[in-house]
């Protein structure tokens, strides 16, 4: 989609970025990380000729871009930049439009592109379409800044530390809808930042740039596992210690639930329970697939006693497959206000039981250090 | 009554002609020198030095080129009006930040483009308050026209004054003072309708 082949800028002897080889593939999320200085906003720039290369080749769609008319090459990529930007003088209908008009769309199609793109972000057209940018908050401005670099379907979409200077908790919810928009729309973003944590959060792929140079290009996982040296594993520092969030839901996992064949009846279960001191069975089929669940709540009742567990189980519980990250089943449990969490393979055959327990004795570990967990 | 209301009508036609003539020049040099910054200086310091002539040297030496009458007058005007007219245009364009101009660069405007729909419309405040400025200036200037026999308002002012007649100095004086407050405010509620109302909102957040 873009590729750099051998990018070298120079300003005078001082070369800002150095040799630069990157492919960003097609739909991909690539976000450009390091220390100020380090030649990110440059590289970014490079991309829609708003600074040019000394020296080097960078191809879009398999095209050089210097034999592009810079115009119509930036028209045909979304530019969002970090000061935000959005024309004081223009309403956002016109902020928004503004490459769609540029490219002379006729207007219907304009205003319903505008009143689409803003229903995506939940900002209805009926009352925004109209105002002035100084109407809206930060956050709102910058929503708005990222649906004029929309606006026109660019497949491509460069972002400048858009985020940089919103406060935190905008900050985290303008990232949970970029990463919700890239699902819905799959552009392929570059995307500079100096911030990992949202570097981890939003990227397919990360790219850290060091003195104009890319020293390390993987997935978030891949860097945080192999970092390529010591100015990568420092830059990454915290997410390091953070180990939880690399450990696969099986090893926090419990392997014994107390499970249930599905003939079994309700008496039966409910002595199992008391026997076994627990108020959950799990319901499983030739002794491996999962079936569901049966709750003591459901045994509550004289007449459930004299059905089988098939019947009683709960087959709608949520579950997590193997090989997620421990991470995922934590956020499940807390955002749908589970008990317990099944784990199971491919083919629904359950392999242990994510507990409250369980999971805070994992993050006990993550916090207090493996010795003091017993 | 009508008669002074006939002078007064004169004395608002010269001024704003001499203002009106400043504009037509007076922008596209702002943009000129703003496109082509080394001229900046060099435009501005000329306009500078013009301004500093004292007006009644001012007309004898436009009268020296154009002779006595309006034109001379209207010219004097022009080059009073250039000094507002130009600076305001150029630090009303050079004012816009700079981040709207490489987002509009970026999203592939052109420059003529930014110029027309980001930068002037932005600017336009201040250059009308440049133009303000240069209006009220000319109608004061205008009233020592008649030193160089245009019409105006300075011809009752000056005949009562060789004449000790104070009535006929205030049918001219009143008048002008009158035409300078009121064309001060129209401008103001011009500015308020032509300039974009997302530049005039104060922040509500
Ligand atoms: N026009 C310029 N002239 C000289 N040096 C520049 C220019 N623009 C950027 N630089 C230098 O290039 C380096 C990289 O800048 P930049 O790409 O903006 O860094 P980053 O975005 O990673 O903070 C910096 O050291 C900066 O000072
Ligand atoms: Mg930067």
């Amino acid at each position: 989609m873009i590729r750099f082949e051998g990018v070298l800028k120079a300003y005078g002897s001082l070369e800002v970025v150095k040799k630069l080889d990157l492919h960003v593939l097609e739909g991909e999320f690539l976000v450009l990380i390091g220390p100020s200085g380090c030649g990110k906003t440059t590289t970014l720039k490079m991309i829609n000729r708003l600074i040019e290369p000394t020296s080097g080749k960078i191809l879009v769609n398999g095209q050089n871009i210097m034999e592009m008319n810079p115009v119509t090459l930036r028209r045909k990529i979304g530019y969002v930049i970090q000061q935000i930007g959005l024309f004081p003088n223009m309403t956002i209908m016109d902020n928004v439009d503004l490459v769609p008009r540029l490219l002379g769309w006729d207007r219907e199609k304009r205003i319903n592109r505008v009143y689409e793109l803003l229903e995506l972000v939940g900002m209805d057209p009926e009352v925004y379409a109209n105002r002035y940018p100084n109407e809206l908050s930060g956050g709102q401005q910058q929503r708005i800044g990222v649906l004029r670099a929309l606006a026109a379907g660019p497949s491509i979409i460069l972002m400048d530390e858009p985020f940089g200077a919103l406060d935190p908790i905008t900050r985290e919810n303008l990232q949970d809808e970029l990463k919700n928009l890239q699902s819905k729309l799959n552009k392929t973003i570059v995307f500079v930042t100096h911030d990992m944590d949202e570097a981890m959060k939003l990227a397919d792929r990360i790219a850290i740039m060091k003195d104009g140079e890319i020293i390390q290009l993987g997935s978030p996982e891949s860097i945080l596992r192999n970092p390529s040296d010591d100015f990568v594993l420092e830059f990454i520092g915290k997410h390091r210690v953070n180990s939880c969030e690399l450990e696969k839901v099986e090893s926090i996992m419990k392997t014994n639930p107390v499970t249930t064949d599905p003939d079994r009846k309700g008496t039966e279960m409910l002595a199992l329970m008391k026997r076994k001191g627990v108020n959950t069975v799990l319901v499983v089929k030739n002794d491996k697939q999962l079936i569901g669940v049966v709750t003591i709540e459901k045994l509550d009742n004289k007449q459930n006693l004299t059905y089988k567990a098939e019947y009683l189980a709960d087959t709608g519980l949520p579950v997590i497959t193997a090989g997620s990250p421990a991470r995922e089943a934590f956020d499940l449990l807390v955002s749908q206000k589970l008990e317990y969490l099944p784990v199971v393979d491919q083919n629904r055959g359950l392999l242990g039981l994510v507990t409250r327990t369980s999971m805070v004795n994992a993050l006990a570990s993550v916090v207090w250090g493996e010795e003091e967990l017993s | 009554m009508s008669a002074v209301f006939s002078i007064a009508l004169e004395h608002l036609w010269l001024s704003v002609a001499g203002v009106f003539l400043a504009c037509v020049i007076g922008v596209p040099m702002g943009i000129v020198i703003l496109k082509i910054r080394v001229l900046a200086g060099p435009v501005m310091g000329v306009i500078d030095i013009l301004q500093t002539i004292p007006s009644l040297a001012m007309l004898a030496l436009v009268m020296f080129f154009f002779g006595l009458g309006n034109m001379s007058l209207i010219t004097a005007l022009f080059i009073y009006a250039l000094l507002p007219v130009v600076r305001n245009t150029f630090i009303g364009l050079t004012g816009v930040k700079s981040e709207l101009l490489e987002a509009g660069k970026g999203m592939g405007m052109t420059g003529w483009q930014l110029l027309w729909q980001v930068q002037l419309p932005i600017a336009l405040p201040v250059i009308l308050a440049g133009f303000r400025v240069a209006v009220v200036t000319s109608i004061g200037i205008a009233t020592i026209g008649t030193l160089i026999g245009a019409g105006g308002l300075g011809e009752p002012i000056w005949r009562g004054i060789q004449l000790v007649n104070t009535p006929m100095i205030l049918s001219g004086a009143v008048p002008a003072a009158l035409l300078a407050i009121i064309a001060d405010y129209s401008l103001g509620l011009l500015e308020k309708s032509v300039v974009s109302r997302g530049l005039q909102v104060k922040n509500t957040n």
